[in-house]
């Protein structure tokens, strides 16, 4: 049976009592959020902190507000609840869809939004969607809360720009413009409990109901060390009328523009040519929703 | 250093002095006797250890014993009424939906959670249900159709 290594626990009441016992204990303590990630490495042994803070404690950090033009989303938000909440399903549908397919229902009524970012996985699910909508995270320390963009925060596998003594309280996503639609798409050999072989979210606005595309996100999922954009294939939507033959053309190009590894859920050359699936899918998925809005 | 936590378990009250590295899942076990709980893979994958927290089903493994102080906990043991079992349990038995049972508690959790918030499940909503539960057995369809039978017995 898989054991825990001892560790020490401690409960702040709020924000500003764990952000001190983070940075006094430094790279020793680790946060606790739903444990459904922390606590699989740490019976695996790849990770033995001494220190474990737990955040689920304190007020305020599974909230979900409006918030000037925007909603802001707690860290500790349990993944379920962004498959439910009714304010979610209609304002940020490609996020629900997201957590919908995210591990089992047993561990979204456990694992958190914010663990989901901030354990930087390549192949979390989380990430695309937020990231095609233009998400930031706010970062909290001791001295200083900074907000910073999701397309900043990821540096590679398991690696994010948060500093030791810093905790991730908050997600923020300013309302979309309208004619605005999106879609993710996970690709998966079975439909739980599933690490994506590829994953897209695609995000489009129109300038009007029957107007040319103004803006458009495409980003690609567990085929690089981190979420990343198509950049070209993003410029090549940008400006023209939306048709399949432009999205055909786009998906070609963003299937060159990954670089997956051979693993055991799929092989490079059959990660790029998803990625092209994908990408058209998830656009006309996006368009049919962006004409409805 | 052990912490003193207060948990409702089965609708009981009980205070109970843990070490903070101590899963749910050992503590009713081995602190409060409750085997009807089975670990599994203990890394979240097979949703055998699965107990209702707060009325959600959650993998019992990959929680902390400290992080739920203050929690109402249902386990299979408090799923009867007394001598009679609940419809789900019932099903399970008159549809041969239990073959070496290691994963009947957690089967039996997902399903009446299931139930309790939609009494008329079609069959891809229970697939969905129970797809972080899994039988090495396979009997999964035994299983599926029991809780349909589960759901028609509530009804009456």
């Amino acid at each position: 049976m898989h054991l825990l290594p001892r560790f020490d626990y401690y409960e702040p009441r709020d924000i500003a009592e764990a952000c001190k016992l983070l940075s006094h204990f430094k790279t020793s303590a680790r946060v606790i959020a739903g444990g459904t990630d922390i606590l699989v490495n740490m019976k695996k042994g790849l990770i033995s902190p001494e220190y474990l803070v737990g955040i689920g404690k304190i007020p305020g950090l599974s909230e979900v507000e409006p918030q000037n033009g925007g909603i802001s989303i707690g860290a500790h938000l349990i993944i379920e609840k962004l498959v439910e909440f009714d304010l979610i399903r209609k304002k940020l549908p490609m996020l629900s869809k997201a957590a919908s397919v995210l591990g089992s229902p047993l561990v979204r009524n456990r694992a958190t939004i914010g663990g989901n970012i901030v354990n930087a996985r390549p192949a979390a699910d989380l990430p695309p969607p937020l990231i095609a909508m233009g998400a930031r995270v706010k970062l909290r320390s001791k001295r200083q809360e900074r907000e910073i963009s999701l397309d900043k925060f990821f540096k590679g596998p398991g690696e994010t720009v948060i500093k030791p003594g810093e905790i991730l309280t908050q997600i923020v996503i300013d309302d979309l413009p309208p004619f605005t639609g999106g879609d993710y798409i996970k690709l998966m050999h079975r439909r739980s409990l599933e690490i994506a072989i590829v994953a897209v979210a695609s995000r489009i606005t129109l300038d009007g109901p029957d107007g040319a595309i103004r803006d458009a996100k495409i980003v690609l999922s567990s085929v690089a060390p981190r979420a990343v954009h198509a950049v070209r294939a993003e410029k090549a939507l940008i400006g023209e009328k939306p048709t399949e033959k432009l999205f055909e053309h786009a998906a070609n190009i963003a299937s060159t523009e990954c670089k997956p590894i051979d693993d055991i859920r799929g092989g490079a050359q059959y990660r790029c040519a998803m990625v092209g699936v994908l990408v058209k899918r998830t656009l006309l998925n996006a368009l049919n929703e962006a004409k409805g809005k | 250093m052990k912490r003193l936590i207060t948990l409702v378990v089965n609708k009981k009250a009980c205070e109970i002095a843990v070490e903070p590295n101590r899963t749910l899942a050992q503590v009713l076990r081995e602190d409060l006797g409750l085997l009807g709980t089975k670990v599994g893979c203990g890394i979240g994958d097979c949703g055998a250890c699965t107990v209702v927290l707060d009325g959600r089903p959650v993998n019992s493994c990959l929680v902390l014993a400290v992080q739920v102080n203050g929690s109402e906990i249902t386990t299979i043991e408090g799923v009867a009424d007394g001598q009679d079992l609940h419809p789900v349990q019932q099903a399970f038995i008159e549809h041969g939906a239990i073959q070496c049972g290691f994963c009947t508690s957690g089967m039996i959790l997902s399903a009446k959670t299931l139930l309790e918030k939609n009494s008329d499940p079609a069959e891809p909503e229970i697939r969905a249900a129970l797809s972080g539960n899994l039988c090495r057995c396979t009997g999964y369809q035994k299983i599926v159709e029991a809780v349909h039978l589960a759901a028609e017995m509530m009804k009456k």
